[in-house]
C-alpha cells in the first residue's frame, strides 16, 4: 500500500517534470490578444517621407472598425529579425493595400537610422515614430519585431514575437478579412 | 596631486552608482517588483533597456498623478499579465512554485524519520536462535 503511494508520487512529480520540461519559455502570453481587447489607441508623428500622404500625426482610432490593421513595431538596431521580416511587410503590403492597413512602429530608436532603414527596403507603408517606445508598453509589448493583427472591428487578434514570414501573415490575414 | 586626481575620479564613479536624480526611490521600490518585458532575470529598477527606462517614466509620471503602488502594479499586468510581477500570484499554475517546497520538505521530514526512527528491539529468543547458530560448528 505504502509503496503504491509512494509510485504514485513519483509518476505525479514525474508528469509534472515531463509537463514543464515541455512548455515553451518563449511563449510569451498577450493579455490584448487572448482577450481580444480593442486595440490601444494612440497619436504619433508620421516619419518625414510619408507626411505627405499620411499628414503629420497618425491616430490609430481614425482607422480602425474600417479594415483589418497590420500593427508592426521595429527599430534599425533590430539586427537581423528586422531586417528579415520588412521585405515580407513590404511585399503584403503591396497586395492588401486595398483591404488591410499596414503601419509601421519605429521604437526606441533614432530618426536618422529609422530613415535609412526605411530607405533600405523601399517602405511605402505608414511609419510613425515612438522614440521612448510607450505605446509598446501599452501594447504589452516585449522587444521588437512584433507585430500585432487587428481585425476589422478594432480588437487584437494576434500577436506574434519575432520576424513574421510571408507564410504566416499570409495565414492571419485569411483569418481577419471577412 | 594625483591622489587627488584618483580622488576625484573615486568621488565622481561613486556619485554615478544608485539611481539618477531625476527619480524618486518610491519610482525603484515599484520597478523593482516588476521584470523587465525584455532582459532575462533583471527588474523594471536594474536594466538599462529602453522599455525598462520607460516603464520607470511611467511609474513616475502615475505616482505624480498620486496612483496608488497596487493601481501602477495593475495597470502593468493589465498589458502584460502576472507575468510581469517579480512575486508570481498564488494562485493558478503558478500556485505550485509556492506549494511544491512545502511538499518537498515535508516528504523529506517523512524520509528522514523513517530513516532515522528508533528500531524495535527483536525479541530475545530470535537472537538466542541466532548465537546458537553462530556457535555451531560449519557443515
Amino acid at each position: 500500500m505504502r509503496t503504491w503511494l509512494w509510485v504514485l508520487l513519483l509518476l505525479f512529480l514525474g508528469g509534472l517534470f515531463l509537463w514543464g520540461m515541455q512548455r515553451n519559455p518563449r511563449e510569451l502570453p498577450s493579455v490584448l490578444a487572448r482577450e481580444r481587447r480593442p486595440a490601444p489607441d494612440f497619436t504619433l508623428p508620421v516619419l518625414p517621407p510619408y507626411r505627405e500622404a499620411w499628414g503629420e500625426t497618425f491616430r490609430l482610432s481614425q482607422h480602425l472598425g474600417k479594415r483589418p490593421v497590420v500593427l508592426n513595431f521595429w527599430a534599425s538596431w533590430c539586427y537581423p529579425a528586422c531586417y528579415e521580416e520588412a521585405p515580407v511587410l513590404e511585399a503584403l503590403w503591396r497586395r492588401y493595400r486595398d483591404r488591410v492597413l499596414f503601419l509601421g512602429v519605429n521604437t526606441q530608436d533614432q530618426e536618422p537610422g529609422a530613415l535609412r532603414f526605411v530607405a533600405q527596403f523601399g517602405l511605402t507603408f505608414p511609419q510613425v515614430f515612438d522614440p521612448r517606445g510607450r505605446v509598446g508598453v501599452d501594447y504589452g509589448m516585449y522587444g521588437v519585431p512584433e507585430t500585432f493583427v487587428i481585425d476589422a472591428q478594432g480588437r487584437v487578434m494576434v500577436r506574434h514575437a519575432g520576424a513574421i514570414d510571408q507564410a504566416t501573415l499570409e495565414k492571419y490575414l485569411a483569418e481577419a478579412l471577412p | 596631486m594625483r591622489w587627488l586626481a584618483l580622488l576625484f575620479l573615486f568621488l565622481s564613479a561613486w556619485a554615478q552608482s544608485g539611481p539618477p536624480p531625476d527619480l524618486s526611490p518610491e519610482v525603484f521600490a515599484i520597478a523593482r517588483e516588476l521584470r523587465c518585458p525584455v532582459c532575462q532575470g533583471e527588474s523594471a529598477a536594474e536594466s538599462n533597456a529602453g522599455v525598462a527606462v520607460e516603464m520607470r517614466r511611467i511609474i513616475a509620471e502615475m505616482l505624480q498623478q498620486g496612483k496608488t503602488e497596487a493601481e501602477i502594479k495593475a495597470f502593468f499586468v493589465d498589458r502584460y499579465g502576472d507575468w510581469i510581477l517579480y512575486e508570481p500570484p498564488r494562485r493558478g499554475a503558478t500556485l505550485w512554485v509556492w506549494v511544491l517546497p512545502l511538499v518537498g520538505l515535508f516528504l523529506l521530514g517523512l524520509g528522514l524519520f523513517a530513516y532515522f526512527r528508533p528500531k524495535r528491539p527483536l525479541p530475545p529468543e530470535l537472537l538466542e536462535e541466532a548465537e546458537r547458530r553462530l556457535k555451531e560448528p560449519p557443515a
